[in-house]
This record gives C-alpha cells, sequence and structure tokens, in this order.
C-alpha cells in the first residue's frame, strides 16, 4: 500500500469534519457581520448620538446676533425647518449645490423610508389605504428602483463637482472622500441587489431582522449566504456606526447651529 | 509668560474649545465643507487661493482640535482630518489669522450658520496669549490702554479738538453751537470713534448741531476721558482686555450720571456696547440705556424735527454698511433715513444692508499698515468694484475704520472719491436758523 503523507491526514480529518480551513473564516466573518456587527453598530450610534446631542445641549450659548434674523422665536424655528427640508439658503446661496445636494438628501429620506419595508412587514399599512399585492410590489420595483438610480447619480455629481471645483477641491481631505466612497459603495451594492436576478429574499430578510431585533436568537440565517446583502448590510453599519462621530452629523448639529446664529 | 511650551499653550488652548461657548465647539464639528462661504468671502474674492479660503483657515484649528478632542481624530488620525500642531506653523498663523476681517458674511450664506469670524478670532486669542498679535496691531491696542483713545490724544489735545470744532460751527452758522464735556447729569453721554473728533470730525459736529436744532444742547455731554468707543481687545481676541476698556466706559457713563449712552459712528463699539455688554449682561443691570447717535437722528428726522437744504449734498452719495452695523446689530436703515433726507441724489450699492461686503479692512485689518497691499488688492477689491458700480462721488459709512480702508482704497486706485461720516452729510444740508451751513472746504 502506498504510504499516506502526513499532510493527507490532515486534510482528511479537516474534510471529515465537514469545513474547510478557509470556508471557517468565511463563516466566521458572516457571524461578525451578520450577528455581532448589529448589535455593536446600534449599541455605537445610540451612545454616540446621546453623547454628542447631550455635549453640545449643555454647553453655554450666548446670542451671537446675525442679522437678517427672525423676529421671534416661533419664526426662528419655522426657519431652521425650512432650511432642513428644503436647504433654504442654499437655494438662494447655491442654486447648483442646491439641486444636487437637495436632491441627493430627499431621494436619501425616501430610501431610508423603503427600507422599513425590507426589515418588517409594513404591506398591511399600504394594503389598508387600498394598495394591492401587486401594486406594491411595483412601487417596490419602480420607485425603489428609481430612487435608487437617481441617489447614486446625485452622488455622482457631488463627488464630480468636488473634484472639479477648485475652491472645493482645495478643502476637501481624505476623510471628505471616503465618506463619499462609503456612501457610494452602500449605494452600489444596494442597486446590484435591486437589478440582479438574483435578487434576494424578502421574507427571509424580514426573519432575519425580526430574531435580531427580538433577541430571540439568529433566525434565516441563509441571508447572509447573499454576498452583495452582506457587504451593503456591513458598509451600511459603518456608516451608521460613523454618523455620531464625523461631519456626517451636520445633518442633527444644523438645528442647533441655525437656532443659535439667528436668534435676535 | 506661561513656562509651558508654545505647543502646550497652543494645544491646551484649542482643547479648551470642547467646553465650549457652544457656537466654537459646534464649529470644529459641523463644517461639511461644502465650499459656499469661499464664493461670499471678500478676501478669497480677491484672490482665489487657498490660504483665503474660509473653510481652509479655521480648518488649521480644526484639524487639531480633531486630533486631540474627537474620538474619530484620536482612532483614525489623519483618516480622519486631525492634524498635530507644528510651532514652526506659528509665523504663518500670525499673518492667516489677520487675513481675515470678521466681516461675517460666511456666517450668513453657510447652510449651518458656521461663523468662521469666532475662530478667526479664536485663532487670534492664541497668538495674543503667546505674545504674538502683529506689532501693527499691538502698538494701536497699547496706545489705547494707556491713554484711553486709539488716536493716542490727551485729554488736553481732546478738549482743543473740541473748542476748534466749537468755532467752525459757529462760523459756518453765525451762532455759538456747543460741545459739552464732562457734564454730570446731561441726559446722553455720547462716545464716538476718536477719529470722529480728530480726523474726521464733521460727524461730531453733526450731531452737536442736531442737540442745538432741538434745544437740547445742555442735555447732552461728552467725556475728555473716554471719548473713543473703539475697543481693540474685539480684535486681537483678548476677552481680558476688551472687557477692561468696557468697563471705562460703563462706569463713566454711571459717573456722568447719564440715562442714555449714545453710541457715535462707530460699528463695533456699538455692536460690543449693544450686542455683547447690554444684550448678556456683562456688568449686571444696567441704570441706562444704550442707543446708536444713527438711530437717535433717525427718529428726529421721521417726526419731522429737522429740515434740511439737500442741494448742499449735490454729488451722487452712496452708502456703505459696516459690517457691525449690518450684520451685527440691525441698524440699516437708519442710516438711510438721514442720507436721504440730507442728500439730493442718494443711491445704493448693491447687495447692501445685511448682505453688504466688507470694506476690506474690518477685524482691525485697517489699522495694519503692513498690510496696505493686501487689503487693496485682495480684501478690498470686491468693495472697489461695488463702489465704482454705484457712479457715487462721494461714499458715506458710519465707521471709522471702514472709513480709513476706504479713503486709502480710492487714493491707492487713483479715484475721486471722497469718503466720510454719516452726520457729516447732515451736518452740510441741515438748517439751523433757517439757513444751512456756509462751508469752507474740507479736505
Amino acid at each position: 500500500m502506498k504510504r499516506k503523507g502526513r499532510g493527507t491526514r490532515r486534510r482528511e480529518s479537516a474534510r471529515s469534519s465537514g469545513l474547510s480551513w478557509g470556508k471557517r473564516k468565511v463563516e466566521l466573518v458572516k457571524i461578525l457581520v451578520g450577528v455581532v456587527l448589529p448589535y455593536v453598530a446600534v449599541l455605537v450610534f445610540l451612545a454616540g448620538m446621546i453623547y454628542r446631542l447631550y455635549t453640545w445641549k449643555k454647553l453655554a450659548s450666548p446670542p451671537m446676533t446675525l442679522f437678517p434674523a427672525p423676529p421671534t422665536e416661533a419664526r426662528n424655528t419655522l426657519n431652521t425647518l425650512q432650511e432642513v427640508l428644503f436647504f433654504k439658503s442654499l437655494f438662494s446661496g447655491d442654486r447648483v449645490l442646491w439641486c444636487f445636494a437637495w436632491a441627493f438628501h430627499a431621494v436619501l429620506a425616501l430610501i431610508v423610508l423603503g427600507h422599513f419595508r425590507v426589515f418588517t412587514n409594513v404591506d398591511a399599512i399600504l394594503r389598508a389605504v387600498g394598495m394591492s399585492d401587486e401594486n406594491i410590489q411595483a412601487m417596490s420595483s419602480t420607485a425603489g428602483g428609481a430612487a435608487g438610480v437617481l441617489i447614486l447619480v446625485a452622488l455622482a455629481l457631488l463627488l464630480v463637482r468636488r473634484l472639479a471645483l477648485p475652491r472645493v477641491r482645495e478643502i476637501t481631505g481624505v476623510a471628505d472622500y471616503l465618506a463619499l466612497v462609503l456612501l457610494a459603495a452602500i449605494i452600489l451594492t444596494g442597486d446590484m441587489m435591486r437589478f440582479s436576478p438574483q435578487h434576494f429574499d424578502l421574507a427571509l430578510t424580514r426573519e432575519y431582522f425580526a430574531g435580531l431585533a427580538t433577541f430571540s436568537g439568529v433566525r434565516a440565517m441563509e441571508v447572509l449566504k447573499n454576498n452583495l446583502f452582506l457587504v451593503h448590510m456591513c458598509l451600511a453599519f459603518v456608516l451608521i456606526m460613523a454618523i455620531p462621530f464625523s461631519k456626517i452629523l451636520h445633518l442633527g448639529g444644523i438645528f442647533f447651529t441655525h437656532q443659535l446664529i439667528r436668534k435676535q | 509668560m506661561s513656562d509651558k511650551s508654545a505647543k502646550e499653550q497652543v494645544v491646551d488652548s484649542i482643547k479648551a474649545i470642547k467646553n465650549g461657548p457652544r457656537a466654537g465647539r459646534m464649529y470644529m464639528e459641523m463644517c461639511a465643507k461644502c465650499g459656499v462661504c469661499s464664493t461670499v468671502c471678500p478676501v478669497y474674492y480677491g484672490k482665489s487661493e487657498k490660504r483665503y479660503n474660509p473653510a481652509e483657515r479655521t480648518d488649521l484649528i480644526r484639524r487639531i482640535y480633531r486630533k486631540y478632542c474627537t474620538i474619530s481624530g484620536r482612532l483614525f488620525g489623519r483618516l480622519a482630518g486631525a492634524e498635530d500642531f507644528n510651532p514652526d506653523d506659528l509665523e504663518e498663523w500670525q499673518k492667516i489669522f489677520y487675513e481675515c476681517t470678521g466681516c461675517r458674511r460666511c456666517a450668513s450664506f453657510c447652510p449651518f450658520g458656521i461663523d468662521h469670524s469666532v475662530i478667526t478670532r479664536k485663532g487670534r486669542a492664541i497668538l495674543d496669549q503667546l505674545g504674538m498679535t502683529p506689532a501693527t496691531m499691538q502698538k494701536v491696542v497699547d496706545i489705547s490702554l494707556k491713554t484711553g483713545n486709539t488716536d493716542g490724544a490727551s485729554a488736553a489735545a481732546f478738549k482743543a479738538a473740541i473748542e476748534f470744532l466749537e468755532e467752525e460751527m459757529e462760523e459756518e452758522h453765525g451762532t455759538p453751537i456747543k460741545i459739552p464735556v464732562d457734564v454730570k447729569g446731561a441726559e446722553y453721554f455720547y462716545v464716538p470713534p476718536s477719529g470722529d473728533v480728530l480726523v474726521n470730525p464733521e460727524a461730531t459736529m453733526g450731531v452737536a448741531k442736531v442737540f442745538h436744532v432741538l434745544g437740547m444742547a445742555d442735555k447732552w455731554t461728552m467725556s475728555s476721558k473716554c471719548f473713543d468707543g473703539a475697543n481693540y481687545g474685539l480684535f486681537t481676541g483678548n476677552d481680558a482686555d476688551m472687557k477692561a476698556d468696557n468697563k471705562l466706559y460703563v462706569d463713566e457713563t454711571k459717573d456722568l450720571g447719564a440715562e442714555v449712552l449714545l453710541m457715535g459712528e462707530c460699528g463695533h463699539a456699538h455692536r460690543i456696547m449693544k450686542m455683547m455688554m447690554e444684550k448678556t449682561g456683562w456688568w449686571g443691570k444696567l441704570d441706562f440705556e444704550v442707543t446708536n447717535c444713527m438711530q437717535w437722528t433717525a427718529d428726529h428726522i421721521r417726526n419731522n424735527r429737522l429740515e434740511f437744504d439737500k442741494s448742499k449734498n449735490p454729488q451722487p452719495v452712496t452708502y456703505h454698511d459696516p459690517c457691525n452695523f449690518g450684520r451685527s446689530c440691525d441698524i440699516v436703515e437708519e442710516p438711510r433715513v438721514i442720507l436721504e433726507a440730507s442728500c439730493a441724489d442718494f443711491r445704493e450699492m448693491h447687495p447692501n444692508r445685511g448682505q453688504n461686503w466688507c470694506c476690506g479692512g474690518g477685524g482691525g485689518l485697517s489699522a495694519m499698515d503692513d498690510i496696505h497691499q493686501f487689503r487693496m488688492e485682495v480684501s478690498g477689491r470686491k468693495k472697489l468694484e461695488q463702489i465704482r458700480e454705484t457712479g457715487a462721488k462721494y461714499v458715506a459709512t458710519a465707521c471709522s475704520n471702514c472709513k480709513r480702508q476706504l479713503t486709502q482704497l480710492m487714493e491707492h486706485h487713483k479715484e475721486e472719491i471722497d469718503v466720510g461720516g454719516v452726520h457729516d452729510m447732515l451736518s452740510r444740508a441741515i438748517l439751523i436758523n433757517g439757513n444751512a451751513a456756509e462751508r469752507k472746504d474740507y479736505i
């Protein structure tokens, strides 16, 4: 009989245990991303947001008087809302930037809204307002798909602007480009899921998130076999974690700074 | 002098931003680098270089703040835009933080309301702490602390100047018009910039004439101790100096027993007195109110108590809104009321009021002779264009520093355009006993 080498025994024992070492690493990554990361990310996000908002709120803020200013507190609040919802000052200050930035943020808001459908079953609400199942599916594909493309275009335009205009390029650092790249990767993987034939399994995904949210153990782990889904979710959680600790929080801080400077 | 190294002092100072006020800290964390501020900055307009980009200037401090004060900065360093402070940069900082006029135009247009002037002032405060305030600026501070005014004039010189003005007015109108000095119990205490007594005195004459016409010649006074509203502690970033200077005037108002502190044509003086001292209560409750001579005069004009001969000011006149009056204090209509009453051909420049462009000499820069070239070619460029567009032959403005900068700007660019104050125009046109002034030609 031919003598087998030592390595053969290891290979044989590994094969007999059902998983190769390479595959084990992949499983580990999937567990880290699919099970550990969601909890860590939400925790980091919540802790970070509370920390940031609390520290901002408790700092002294003497009035800074910048005119023209709204004559009443109510009017100031209205202005702040208009700024947050419609980017009012950008509209009059830099119309081109307003187009790109508002398009990006508005579509993003719609996409975030649409994602509720992925996490959980909101179809009942939609059916209650008279939408049929086909309508809901159509809305998801067309509106969702269109949003996915639009936001990518808006992002690309913002990136091009940042590179093409010297006065913006010269103040842009690595961190600013990284943020754009991260966003682009998330959007791209999302679009690829939308437009790939494989798509993803909605029911299974909902079950997976339900399991996480109710802390009832991880269910429907098969979703993690979809690499696009894995990457998309991983990057999205990275983004969520980064929000409290980066300039992306200009979204929240604007309430403070706008109120601060527009007081009479 | 502290025995901490320069680097330690700077880093400590920047770390202190974390503890507030809220504005400083948020501006460190909120800038999205959108680039809108550079489109509205007069300095960047004059020369579109990275060095003059407002977001870049504040990033000098922001990068260090990130390194020492933010979690992402400490963890990821350069990837998160964090950098350590290099003491060799201090020499450049000394120039760069005095290349921003603190006009706050950026704050008006930034979608987040980020006010770069706050960070500029912080940068200047850091320099001041290290004894590195530029010599031309420090000189003014020293003179001011020594003599109580930025022109370095003694009380005797002031009184002599006042007497001279009284003589001038008597010659103009054939009747004595007084400027009371050091009168206790007078209702109004008038505090102009010292330039409005010693350099461009027609403004003070204008105020005196208004009191005279209203029959209130005995209701006001000036002070031979405190005749300069200018407060350079604002410009050097030195809060202690700013408050000390301010206290002198608050105390003098109390000593004189005045009911109204009537601020003169000086933007930053009014802003400090009204928007900072009074509004945030530096010295507790006051038993006098703070108002501006332009508001006071405009009220009388609106109530038809003054009469004018506009033909005395036939030339086209335009108004430059000083940043501190326009953007920081909202005193924009009153100077126009005065000018439209006194001038035959008043015309606006565009944009104006709270959106006006800085003269280029703001933030105390107009006092610095060593950056004359910068002020004439870079920071003042947009203003020059604006003024030329109006076709005006006289630019009225309510700020000594603006007057200095604009006068130099016109001279440097060979424009035959006069620069002066708002009450100057009033002084030339106001009717006393039915007649306007018989003027000699003032230069």
